[in-house]
C-alpha cells in the first residue's frame, strides 16, 4: 500500500501545508474535531505530537500544550488511539507521530514503531534521536514498518552530516529556515532561497520548511520553493485565541496563497 | 594518574552520548574541537591555573575535622573546603574553565542554567571578569528560594530570566538555556554547570572539576602519607562528586560514596534519589543516563530542601560507575541534611551548603561504622550563607520572620 505522505505529495499542485496537534491539548475530543476541520481545509499532512515533559526543540506555546496534556493524564496509548480513529476516518491524510527520544526509548523502539504503524501513521519525527548514536539510527526500522523517518535539519547541517541524514531520510525532509526581517516585512532572502533549491536537488526528496509560520503571506514566500510549509505553534495559538473558526479562516487563506 | 588522551570519551559504557536536535550539533562540534585544542594548550592551562590560584583562592584547604572525628568515634575525617573558593562553591572551577574557553573561541556572551544559584553566580562572576554579556536561566521556584544569589547575579551585571515552564526548577532551566542557545549559537557559549548534558559537556565539566580530586590527592599524601579509604560527596547532577572521585578512580581499595537527595521520603515526587528503589535509564536533555521517570518515560517531579540536588537526572559517568558498583549511592532526607548542617556548624565552625550537608549526613552515617585507622574525605562543595533564608526558616523561624518583617517595614 502506498504511503500516504507519498500520495499526498505526488503530483500535488502548489505548496502543501503540514499542521501540528499536541495530542490531548486541549483535549482528545478537540484534537479530533480540529483534525477533521484541517482535513476539510485541504491539509493532508499532520503531525500528532505525543506530549513529553521536556520537549527540547519546542517553543513556549507547544511546550505549554505538552504540559497541559500531561497534566490531564495523556499517555502514548491515548495518542495511538487518536491516530487510529482519525486515520481510518480520513484516508487521504498522512499522519506523523512527533515526539522525543525518551518516549520510544521507554516503550522500546520496535514496539513504538509497531504501534505507530498499527494506528495508521505514515511517518515518525524524533528530533532528538540522532543517527550517530547506536540506538538513534531508527530510519531503517521505521521503513520496515512502512513509516517514513522524517528527519529534521537546519541550514547549518552540511557536509558529511547532511549526507548521512540524506542516506537515511525518506518521504519528506524537514528543514528549519532562518528568516530575516526587512523593511517590507519578513523574507527568507536570497540565501534561504538558494539553500532550499540546493537542498531539494541534493536530497531528491520533497522539502518541508518551517520557521514559525504565522501568516498566509509566509506560505506564499515558500510557494514554488518548498513542497510543504510547516504550521506548528500558530495553530495552537489560533485555537486558543479564536477557536475553530480562527483556524479555519487561517488555513483557507493559506490555501489561497499556495 | 592516567594520561590525558587526545580523544574525548563520548560515552561512559552505554551512557552519555549526544542526543540533540541536528541544529545543535554544529555548536557542540565546535565546542568539542575547541576544547580538544585548548585543554592541553600551555597558554590556556597556565592562565586557568593562575586564575584558580589568584582569583579563586585555590588550592582550597583540606581540613582535618578533629571534633567531628572524635564525636563520631570512627574513621578519621577530612573536609575539602570548596566553599572557600571564590563565590562560595566548587562551581567556579568549571565556570572559569568554560569562560576562558568561550573567550578563546571568540564568543562574546555566556548563558547558563542554575538551580541553587551557585552555578549562575559563578557564571555571572566569570562573565564580569572577562567582560562578556551574561544571561542566567533559573526556575521560578528556585528564584524564590535562592533570592540572595539572584541579587548577586544581577549585581554582577547578568540578566536573570525566571523560567516558568514545567516544574519551574533546574531541569526546566536547562531546557530554556538550550533553547536560547539554539537560537543564538554564533556569539554565545552555554556554560553548562554539571557533568551532564550532550557530549562534550560531561567530560569537559568533569575535567575542570577534577582540580578538586587532584588537590585532595596531593594534600592527603602530604598530611597522611597515603591515599584515603573513603571519598564522600553529594550528588545532584554530579559535578562536585565526579570532580572529587575522578583522579582516584583507578586506585584500588578506595570506596566512593554519593549522597543523593532523599527529600521528604520515598514516594515519587518527594525526592531526587535516582538510584533509589528502581533506577530507570532514559534519554533526556541530550544524554542517556538514569532519570526519575514514570513508565511512559515522562520525567517525574523532584523535591529536595537543597535546590542544587533537586534534579531528575544524573551525570552519565556516575551512571556507569553505579553499574560497575564503583560508587555507592545513599539517599539522605531533608531532615537528616538539616541535622548534619547544624551539627557540623557547631562542631567545626563550618557552615556547609545544604547540598554539601547531604554529604556530611552520609559521612555521619558511615564514619561510626569504620575503623579508626581509616581515612575519609568529605567534599564540602559549598558554604551555607546562600541558604540562610531556608535554614533560618527551619531552625529559627519566629526570630527570622520578625527580622524579615522589620526589614520590610524599614525598607518602606
Amino acid at each position: 500500500m502506498e504511503n500516504r505522505i507519498d500520495r499526498a505529495l505526488k503530483g500535488a499542485g502548489g505548496i502543501q501545508l503540514m499542521t501540528h496537534v499536541v495530542a490531548g491539548y486541549p483535549s482528545l475530543e478537540v484534537n479530533a474535531e480540529l483534525i477533521r476541520l484541517m482535513a476539510r481545509c485541504g491539509v493532508r499532512l499532520m503531525e500528532i505530537q505525543i506530549p513529553f515533559t521536556d520537549p527540547l526543540a519546542d517553543g513556549p506555546t507547544i511546550m505549554r500544550a505538552n504540559q497541559a496534556a500531561l497534566d490531564v493524564g495523556i499517555t502514548p496509548g491515548h495518542c495511538f488511539e487518536l491516530c487510529s480513529a482519525l486515520s481510518s476516518e480520513l484516508p487521504d491524510v498522512g499522519f506523523m507521530f512527533m515526539t522525543y527520544a525518551n518516549i520510544p526509548f521507554a516503550m522500546g523502539m520496535e514496539r513504538f514503531l509497531h504501534q505507530a504503524a498499527a494506528s495508521g501513521a505514515s511517518g515518525v519525527i524524533l528530533p532528538d534521536l540522532p543517527w550517530d548514536e547506536t540506538d538513534g539510527d531508527y530510519a531503517g526500522a521505521a521503513r520496515q514498518h512502512g513509516l517514513h523517518p522524517v528527519m529534521v535539519i537546519s541550514p547549518d547541517t552540511v557536509g558529511p552530516r547532511l549526507d548521512a541524514v540524506l542516506r537515511r531520510a525518506s518521504g519528506l525532509l524537514y528543514t528549519t529556515l532562518k528568516v530575516g526581517i526587512t523593511g517590507a516585512g519578513s523574507s527568507i532572502g536570497q540565501a534561504g532561497v538558494d539553500y532550499v533549491r540546493n537542498l531539494k536537488n541534493k536530497a531528491g526528496l520533497p522539502i518541508a520548511a518551517g520557521f514559525g509560520i504565522s501568516r498566509p503571506e509566509h506560505v506564499r514566500m515558500l510557494s514554488g520553493l518548498a513542497d510543504v510549509a510547516v504550521v506548528g505553534s500558530h495553530i495552537i495559538n489560533l485555537l486558543d485565541r479564536e477557536g475553530m473558526s480562527g483556524v479555519e479562516d487561517f488555513l483557507l487563506a493559506c490555501g489561497r496563497q499556495g | 594518574m592516567s594520561r590525558i588522551s587526545d580523544m574525548l570519551p563520548r560515552h561512559f559504557g552505554p551512557y552519555g552520548g549526544r542526543y540533540v536536535p541536528e541544529m545543535l550539533v554544529p555548536a557542540l562540534e565546535e565546542l568539542e574541537q575547541g576544547y580538544l585544542k585548548y585543554k592541553n594548550d600551555p597558554g590556556f592551562v597556565a592562565e586557568l591555573a593562575d586564575l584558580y590560584q589568584n582569583y579563586c583562592g585555590r588550592p582550597t584547604p583540606l581540613y582535618f575535622a578533629e571534633n567531628l572525628t572524635r564525636e563520631l568515634g570512627g574513621c578519621k575525617i577530612y573536609l575539602k573546603l570548596e566553599g572557600l573558593a571564590h563565590t562560595g562553591a566548587h562551581k567556579i572551577n568549571n565556570a572559569l574553565g568554560q569562560g576562558l574557553l568561550a573567550k578563546r573561541l571568540g564568543k562574546t556572551k555566556v548563558i547558563a542554567e542554575t538551580g541553587a544559584g551557585q552555578h549562575g553566580l559563578a557564571s555571572a562572576t566569570v562573565a564580569a571578569r572577562f567582560g562578556m554579556g551574561c544571561t542566567i536561566f533559573m526556575g521560578e521556584v528556585d528564584v524564590r528560594r535562592q533570592y540572595p544569589n539572584v541579587y548577586a547575579m544581577k549585581l554582577l551585571g547578568a540578566e536573570v530570566v525566571p523560567v516558568t515552564d514545567g516544574t519551574r526548577t533546574l531541569k526546566d532551566a536547562v531546557n530554556a538555556t538550550l533553547k536560547y542557545w539554539i537560537q543564538n549559537l554564533r556569539d554565545t557559549h552555554y556554560i553548562l554547570g554539571s557533568a551532564l548534558g550532550p557530549f562534550p559537556y560531561p567530560v569537559m565539566v568533569r575535567d575542570f572539576q577534577s582540580v578538586i580530586g587532584r588537590e585532595v590527592r596531593a594534600q592527603i599524601l602530604e598530611r597522611e602519607g597515603r591515599l584515603p579509604d573513603h571519598l564522600v560527596a553529594c550528588v545532584g547532577g554530579g559535578s562536585n562528586s565526579i570532580g572529587l572521585f575522578h583522579p582516584f578512580l583507578e586506585e584500588r581499595g578506595i570506596r566512593f560514596h554519593g549522597a543523593e537527595a532523599g527529600g521528604r521520603g520515598l514516594n515519587p515526587g518527594d525526592n531526587a534519589a535516582r538510584f533509589g528503589s528502581t533506577p530507570k535509564v532514559g534519554i533526556v536533555q541530550g544524554y542517556k543516563s538514569y532519570f526519575l521517570q514514570d513508565d511512559s518515560g515522562q520525567l517525574q517531579n523532584t523535591h529536595s530542601v537543597s535546590a542544587g540536588l533537586d534534579y531528575a537526572g544524573v551525570g552519565p559517568e556516575l551512571a556507569w560507575l553505579y553499574d560497575q558498583k564503583m560508587v555507592e549511592f545513599a539517599a539522605i532526607t531533608d531532615v537528616q541534611a538539616l541535622d548534619a548542617f547544624r551539627r557540623l556548624t557547631r562542631l567545626e565552625g563550618i557552615i556547609p551548603a545544604l547540598e554539601s550537608s547531604h554529604a556530611v549526613a552520609r559521612a555521619m552515617e558511615l564514619a561510626p561504622t569504620l575503623p579508626r585507622g581509616e581515612i575519609m574525605v568529605v567534599n564540602i562543595s559549598g558554604r551555607g550563607d546562600k541558604d540562610i533564608f531556608i535554614t533560618a526558616m527551619e531552625l529559627d523561624r519566629e526570630n527570622w520572620i520578625s527580622f524579615l518583617e522589620s526589614e520590610v517595614r524599614h525598607g518602606k
